[in-house]
């Protein structure tokens, strides 16, 4: 392919009642980024086009948007892999979703900053200094903890995507949840409580769906999903009852006595019997269609070998207590399944015997 | 290739989606795939156990992970979040010794060992690379020529990369390749990739979850689609008999048939929709019955 097609969202509203998209005729160039072409159609095309940038290395975050329907950082994204991975010759830059544009590809970014002022993503000292004068230390391992999460650079490509967010906007958000996370974890803050507070104020917390969009958007290796379950976990161990923390208990209960959840007494649980009178329209149009087992309001159906569960959820409540299970390294981490590995190596030995036989 | 897996069939498909679990099995014995019922696996967790208590989590999946391996099987799902709960656990047990250690002491206990030798893989990965289209797109006996089919891969089947990496979470096309085989028609929708809300129903139903319902359903409507196809049973619970409670919360009528992925299959390859279940959905199925008659 010789050339391209940049299709870039426009917006000025000082004279268009609705954004629109422009095509920019491109040539491919190996190496060249989206942020590149943008500059490149700006330089020789049209002056008119506006977008953030500064750092061109995917340090900064300033040049955040959706291409192709995804949230990335335009720095960071090569021209040939897109048309390759699209199997397309256009490449369509919208600004970041879930925000307010203000011109072109450039978005309010007031909306971020308030969102963030209510977790004070700031440290607060859970004691003064050390007397030797020396700054607040912590453990290698404590610092494990909240240093992946430490590295988020504000660029927003999670909140763009971010399915709770799409469907509420007063959802903080996943960069919001992760930086309390990142500060409610540092075992030299002393706020723990006060975030916890803050994220869980009318529950928002656990208005997020485990989309898990977040972090397969997120250009760093920040995990913003595994933060929020994080924190969710934080709450729990401080005593927080909230809905989740229920649902996770009814779950843990049904594992141990039957094996599987019992979805029939699930409302009765979760919410008593206020709950159940609530979901019971529901419940009538699920008998009716055949997805009632009636047998299951009184236990039902036990998975074999119950008794194997239950020794081990004693022994596991007890090993856990000396167990750290470690953050693992995910960023760029794509699943391996065993068995096509197999396949494509034994592919690959044929290939290689097949072209020694030539 | 042998098509032999141990089957996980996860909590809906003995609970709510009773269909999901008929139809799986009429599916497979048709498609050749044997499917081994682990009749002692437990709940995966879903999500809810590892977010109180995560070593737990990962040692009751490891106990389900070795169940599998005792028959010397993959475990195959038929859920997106059983694959990718089943799928995290592996991952960080292979991952970090130390961790596997920890768990294998507990699973020592009651006699078993989790080895790392099962695969966890999802039905609809096994019907594209285990049957393969070609032998699928042969046993089409009702090519679904007459459907517009608005597929929803639902979120733990493409997400995240780390646990999951059968296709590119941007742009998967094996739903649409399915669709294709048993001669219908994708139609691409704004919701095609997006999340159903399921996982805070308890905690936002108003705020978030039957929004997000409604917004997929009206997208696939948007594009003409004649019912949406998930591999999630989650998702369809929450897009099926969730439905009437996300129009009440717009205000407007949706009436968008949502179909289990072994059920459209099923159709295609002439099972009845009465054995693959289709009157247990709560959005009515009857003009894709009439139409497939």
């Amino acid at each position: 392919m010789e050339f391209f097609t940049l299709r870039v969202f426009r917006y000025d509203p000082t004279k268009d009642t609705e954004p629109y998209h422009q095509d920019y005729k491109l040539p491919v160039e190996k190496g060249m980024t989206v942020l590149a072409a943008l500059f490149k159609a700006k330089e020789e095309l049209d002056p008119t086009i506006s977008f953030r940038y500064n750092c061109r290395a995917a340090i900064c975050g300033s040049c955040a948007m959706r291409i192709n329907g995804h949230a990335t950082l335009a720095c960071k994204e090569q021209i040939t892999h897109l048309l390759e991975k699209y199997e397309t010759d256009t490449i369509t830059v919208d600004p970041i979703g879930n925000v307010k544009p203000l011109k072109d590809l450039i978005y309010d970014m007031d909306w971020l900053v308030d969102k963030l002022k209510k977790v004070k993503p700031w440290f607060i000292p859970k004691a003064p200094p050390p007397p030797d004068g020396k700054e607040y230390r912590q453990s290698p391992e404590d610092h494990a903890k909240i240093d992946y999460a430490s590295d988020c650079i504000l660029c927003a490509s999670c909140m763009s995507d971010c399915n709770a967010l799409k469907a509420n906007e007063d959802f903080l958000g996943p960069m919001v949840h992760s930086k309390a996370y990142r500060f409610a974890a540092d075992t030299r803050d002393g706020a723990k409580k006060e975030r916890l507070d803050a994220v869980l104020e009318d529950l928002n917390l656990e208005w997020c769906v485990r989309c898990w969009e977040c972090t397969t958007r997120c250009p760093k290796e920040v995990q913003p999903y595994e933060n929020i379950i994080r924190l969710r976990i934080m709450a729990d161990q401080e005593g927080y009852k909230t809905p989740g923390a229920i649902h996770a208990e009814i779950f843990e209960e049904d594992i141990k006595e039957r094996g599987l959840l019992n979805e029939m007494l699930l409302p009765l649980k979760q919410e008593g019997l206020f709950g159940m009178i609530k979901r019971a329209p529901f419940g009538i149009r699920m008998f009716f269609k055949g997805k009632v087992n009636i047998a299951d309001f009184f236990g039902g159906h036990k998975i074999k070998r119950l008794e194997e569960v239950q020794t081990i959820y004693e022994k596991a409540k007890e090993k856990e207590k000396e167990v750290t299970i470690k953050i693992p390294q995910i960023l760029g981490v794509v699943y391996e399944d065993k068995r096509k590995s197999k396949l494509l190596k034994e592919q690959r030995e044929n290939a290689q015997k097949e072209g020694g036989n030539q | 290739m042998e098509l032999r897996y141990a089957f996980y069939t996860g909590c809906s498909a003995k609970g709510v989606a009773p269909e999901l679990y008929d139809s799986t099995f009429l599916v497979a014995e048709k498609l050749g795939m044997e499917l081994i019922e682990l009749e002692a696996a437990t709940c995966c967790g879903a999500g809810a156990v590892q977010e109180k208590d995560e070593f737990l989590a990962h040692t009751i999946n490891a106990r389900n992970l070795a169940l599998a391996e005792e028959l010397g099987l993959d475990l195959l799902t038929i859920c997106n979040t059983c694959t990718v709960m089943l799928r995290d656990t592996k991952f960080k047990l292979d991952n970090d010794p130390e961790l596997k250690a920890a768990v294998n002491e507990v699973l020592a206990e009651a006699g078993l060992e989790y080895k790392g030798t099962s695969e966890v893989t999802h039905f609809l990965w096994e019907v594209i690379d285990g049957v393969g289209l070609d032998k699928l797109k042969e046993m089409v006996v009702r090519p679904l020529k007459d459907f517009n089919i608005a597929s929803f891969y639902g979120c733990h089947i493409i997400r995240p990369p780390y646990l999951i990496g059968y296709e590119d979470p941007d742009n998967p096309k094996s739903l649409e390749m399915l669709i294709e085989a048993l001669g219908g028609k994708p139609v691409d929708h704004e919701a095609r990739l997006a999340c159903c809300g399921f996982h805070s129903f308890w905690s936002a139903e108003d705020k978030v979850t039957l929004k997000l319902t409604a917004m997929d359903t009206e997208a696939a409507k948007e594009e003409n689609a004649d019912f949406m196809v998930t591999p999630c049973p989650l998702c369809h619970t929450q897009l099926d008999a969730m439905q009437p409670e996300a129009e009440e919360k717009i205000g407007t009528s949706i009436d968008m048939p949502v179909l289990h992925l072994p059920q459209m299959i099923g159709l295609a390859i002439g099972l009845k929709p009465k054995e693959l279940g289709l009157h247990k959905h709560v959005i009515p199925t009857t003009e894709i019955i009439k139409r497939v008659a």
